[in-house]
């Protein structure tokens, strides 16, 4: 259990945010994390992490570095970037700042899973919580993706979990579409295999046989998409699985929208959620807390006093109009796109391991990770708010000091002004 | 601050129904933020003279802060791009502010600055799944000016519905009682009691309150008389707040009827009436059937409403409801989103606009007027739109205008398509024109008093010091879109119509006594079927005090 509250502690190792986590600690560290996947347990670790301030490779005193951040961001065109591992607590005081400051304002997201929220704002989607996959769907078809890998308690936790309210574990039908070598989860009962350029074509296919439209007499692998369709539309509830995330192979772009499509039509004679897979360290919770407080969750440009939508320039090519850039988080979670990207600019990083980030920096200032030192909200995959705890002490708060940055800079505002 | 501490109002005709004064010349005082018989001689004033006086507003029913909410906000770029909020210059010291984005659903700061700007002070969101209780508290927390609060979500719960099935509805009180406490909540949500538990497992919707969900023996009628008496039995200070099933469709005033009368004697309260009115349906076309649901409600003391007037223009409907939502999606062709909530409830928003030339978005406008009009205790009938279901809360001021002036109605009339407002009221020439003690009453003193509030919706000593002052003005929808001086607390936040402070306000929220037998079984459902841990589902860190009721 953690301490503190005594509730158990949630994994933000990945999207799936397991909030079953036993922690046991030893001479403040983590001892052992129960429950926790592989991934989970390399997420953990010991809970060590450094506590260093530098500026320009020095260790420096908080306020000086905390200074310079400020100078930097509100000296002339500037970015924040919410990286993963920080609590939707900081992701706010960051984008406040960004606010403050007028700078653009981004997340990983933009560089990743920008694609399926951009075909959920033109079209809409039809989704569930994960709990409503565990307790209804008597189908699962998982797209191109075997959870397993990234998603390690995905299956067990929330797709094939036997207790259920509404379906038995015998009365789940497992399906894998394999697209390329993207191969669904080895638990499938039934496969579907789809040459990547028969994808986007298999799904048009699929929506026309679930509206009733006539599709016979095609070659072999489109027909039997065909026929999965159909009996997607025989099922009770259905849910599709896919990765939100990018994977090691570049998918069609039009995936997101043809299985946001197939999802939307499967409600007119069943019932269907697709489960879009996310990365963890509170990934979803960046996306959220910027849609409420600027109205778009990702690519957001402050220049002109609001905010502005700029979903056409994701982070790495938005860097190339910026001086500046504060990322805020975890700098191993920050795309390897946007790390080319920050090249010959002032970068001040602000999060777990600042001062070991993998790129070149000019001011570091460690501080914790959101569920082992900093407590506070954390999303899950599907935008469930959980509440994760400090487990044990660590850094200054990632608030605190984005709140010393915002002083910073508002005192400097002052002293411009007079 | 923000504020002297002591202010007194000078001079201004104060509507203060709560306390009998109907536009006398008074002036109103406050001292730490609270209403006061009198302040010393030399106390800072506020010159009023000219001007009329009233409460701060309250919204008891807004979708405004919520996981539901955000989802519409991710699905309208268009709207914020088209609306861009500057941060408000606010007076030096109290703060930096920020901007924003508009829209039918603004951004969380926005919609704060905008509610104040009003001369709103206090409002409440009115369908939060339990679950997701935690989003809306961080909202909230970034939804400034704002007294606010949520009802929660319990009309197709899981664990409700087990219990009545099972015979064990008596545990219900002590569920409710639990929840309402463990998520922050103020009152109990009921929205199509069993229908969207019904759209989840296969059975798409209940229409009708006896009509069985699934092959239980539960109906809708026994969800709303266990939750009504649940929440009357717990003294709750605001009754179970129903939307019923059906709404939206064609003949749906024989369910409304039928809900009110399920629930004739217990005290409840039935949200945006006007989408529950429709007479027709079965080949028939759509009529208003307002003046009959009115009329039960006229007779019945003991039950109150809101409105939902639709407003022309865009809105964006966002709701619990997930079948009425697919079937406005499968036949207005628009994006559409559907989440299905674990155990609770669910969601399900589609961008929509109300246009005079359509025959029912003018029946829609016509009924709610109907009911505004033939309602005979205002103190019962509440002012809203459901926003931004009917349109977005910015409209109240048109609204307030289309009630105190019959000329602008008949002005709108004539635009609107006449198709379908034969035989209904409002094509018969109601001449009843609100007064401005009537619209203090609707849009404050009586939300506040159905709402439990006694430090809301009045003006008399011990009232929250929130005052709207606007300036006399012949066109009404101005003179409510923009008042001269709003005062939160004491504090004066909007200054010649401008926003100048704008203080964090107050979460409301209740926590029952229950008995804590009851969660040895709720621990065992959550272990069973929720992907959330028990101990992690309590929102712990709600701010300010809770009501407490009960030991």
């Amino acid at each position: 259990m953690s301490p503190g509250n005594g509730s158990p502690a949630v994994c933000l190792g990945c999207g799936c945010a397991c909030d079953d986590i036993a922690i046991t600690l030893s001479g403040g560290r983590i001892a052992a994390a129960a429950n926790a996947c592989a991934l989970g347990l390399a997420w953990y670790g010991d809970g060590s992490v450094p506590s260093r301030v530098t500026v320009n490779g020095v260790p420096s005193a908080r306020d000086a570095a905390v200074r310079q951040v400020a100078e930097a961001i509100g000296g002339g065109r500037a970015m924040v970037y919410l990286a993963p591992d920080i609590t939707t607590e900081a992701q706010r005081e960051a984008i406040a700042l960004a606010d403050r400051a007028g700078a653009r304002l981004d997340s990983a997201t933009s560089d990743t899973a920008a694609i399926g929220i951009l075909v959920g704002q033109r079209r809409g989607r039809a989704a569930a919580t994960l709990g409503e996959l565990r307790n209804r769907a008597d189908m699962l078809v998982f797209w191109a993706v075997d959870p397993g890998t990234r998603y390690p308690r995905y299956l067990s936790r929330y797709a094939l979990n036997p207790s259920a309210t509404h379906v038995t574990s015998g009365g789940r039908a497992v399906v894998a579409v394999d697209v390329g070598s993207a191969r669904g989860p080895g638990e499938a009962k039934a496969r579907l295999a789809l040459a990547p350029g028969d994808e986007v074509a298999a799904l048009g296919l699929m929506r026309a046989a679930v509206v009733g439209r006539d599709v016979s007499e095609l070659p072999a692998p489109l027909a039997a998409a065909a026929d999965l369709a159909r009996r997607m539309a025989q099922a009770r509830y259905v849910g599709i699985v896919h990765d939100g995330e990018p994977g090691s192979e570049p998918a069609d772009p039009q995936r997101a929208e043809g299985l946001v499509a197939l999802a939307q039509a499967l409600n007119g004679p069943t019932r269907c959620a697709l489960s879009s897979l996310r990365a963890g360290g509170n990934r979803s919770g960046a996306d959220t807390a910027m849609t409420w407080q600027t109205g778009f969750p990702f690519a957001v440009d402050f220049g002109a006093g609001f905010p502005r939508y700029r979903p056409d320039t994701p982070a790495s090519a938005a860097l190339g109009e910026v001086a500046a850039v504060l990322i805020v988080g975890s700098p191993e979670g920050v795309p390897p796109a946007v790390v080319d990207a920050l090249a010959g600019r002032r970068v001040a990083v602000i999060g777990p391991r600042a001062s070991e980030a993998p790129f070149p920096f000019e001011v570091a200032i460690d501080t914790g990770v959101a569920g082992i030192h900093e407590a506070g909200i954390a999303y899950r995959m599907d935008d469930v708010p959980l509440p994760v705890p400090q487990l044990i002490p660590g850094p200054p708060a990632t608030v605190s000091v984005l709140k010393s940055v915002a002083a910073m800079l508002r005192a400097g505002a002052k002293g411009a002004a007079r | 601050m923000s504020g002297p501490e002591r202010l007194r109002i000078v001079g201004g005709a104060v509507h203060d129904p709560a306390n009998g004064v109907d536009g006398e010349v008074r002036d109103v005082c406050i001292e730490d933020g609270r209403i006061v018989a009198a302040v010393p001689a030399g106390a800072p004033t506020l010159d009023a003279r000219g001007m009329v006086v009233m409460p701060g507003g309250v919204d008891i029913h807004a979708h405004f802060a919520s996981s539901s909410c955000n989802h519409a906000r991710r699905l309208l770029p268009e709207e914020h791009t088209a609306d861009p909020v500057r941060a408000p210059e606010l007076a030096d010291g109290d703060g930096p502010s920020r901007s924003g984005t508009g829209g039918t659903v603004p951004t969380t700061f926005s919609t704060g600055y905008r509610y104040a700007g009003l001369g709103y002070t206090t409002a409440f969101d009115a369908a939060v799944a339990p679950l997701t209780a935690r989003h809306t508290h961080a909202e909230l927390d970034d939804t400034p000016v704002l007294d606010a609060g949520c009802f929660a979500l319990m009309g197709n719960d899981e664990y409700l519905i087990r219990q009545i099935a099972g015979g064990e509805a008596a545990r219900a009180p002590d569920y409710v009682a639990w929840l309402l406490g463990a998520v922050g909540a103020y009152a109990v949500k009921v929205v199509n009691p069993g229908g969207i538990e019904a759209w989840k497992s296969g059975q798409r919707n209940l229409t009708a309150i006896d009509q069985p969900l699934g092959s239980t023996k539960v109906t809708p009628r026994a969800i709303l008389e266990t939750l009504a008496d649940a929440a009357n039995g717990l003294r709750l200070p605001h009754p179970i707040h129903i939307h019923c099933n059906s709404l939206g469709q064609a003949g749906n005033s024989a369910t409304t009827l039928a809900t009110m009368q399920a629930l004739a004697g217990r005290r409840a309260h039935f949200t945006h009436l006007q989408f529950h009115c429709y007479g027709g349906g079965a080949g028939a076309p759509w009529s208003s059937a307002a003046s009959t649901v009115i009329d039960h409600v006229n007779a019945h003391p003991e039950h109150s409403v809101d409105v939902g007037q639709v407003m022309f223009g865009p809105a964006t409907t966002v709701t619990a409801d997930g079948p009425v939502e697919y079937l406005l999606y499968s036949t207005s062709g628009r994006k559409w989103v559907n989440i299905d909530i674990e155990l609770e409830t669910g969601c399900g928003i589609v961008p929509y606009s109300y246009k005079e030339k359509a025959a029912v978005a003018t029946l829609q406008w016509a009924i709610g007027l109907e009911l505004f009009l033939l309602a005979k205790d205002p103190w019962r009938v509440v002012l809203s739109t459901d926003h931004p279901n009917g349109g977005s809360f910015l409209a109240y001021p048109a609204l307030i205008q289309l009630l105190m002036d019959r000329s602008a109605r008949d002005e709108q009339l004539k635009r609107a398509n006449p198709k379908l407002l034969a035989g209904g009221a409002i094509a018969d020439g109601l001449a009843r024109e609100y007064s401005l003690n009537e619209i203090a009453i609707v849009t404050r003193a009586g939300p506040a008093r159905l709402l439990g509030l006694s430090r809301k919706g009045h003006l008399g000593v011990g009232a929250d010091g929130d005052v709207t002052v606007y300036a006399r003005d012949a066109d009404i929808a101005r003179m409510f879109s923009s008042p001269r001086y709003v005062l939160k607390a004491g504090n004066l936040i909007v200054e010649e119509g401008q926003l100048r402070r704008a203080p964090q306000g107050r979460r409301l929220h209740v926590r029952p006594g229950f008995d804590e037998a009851v969660l040895k079984d709720v621990r065992r459902h959550f272990d069973a079927y929720s992907t959330v841990a028990f101990d992690n589902y309590a929102v712990r860190d709600v701010p300010g005090d809770p009501v407490r009721i009960g030991s």
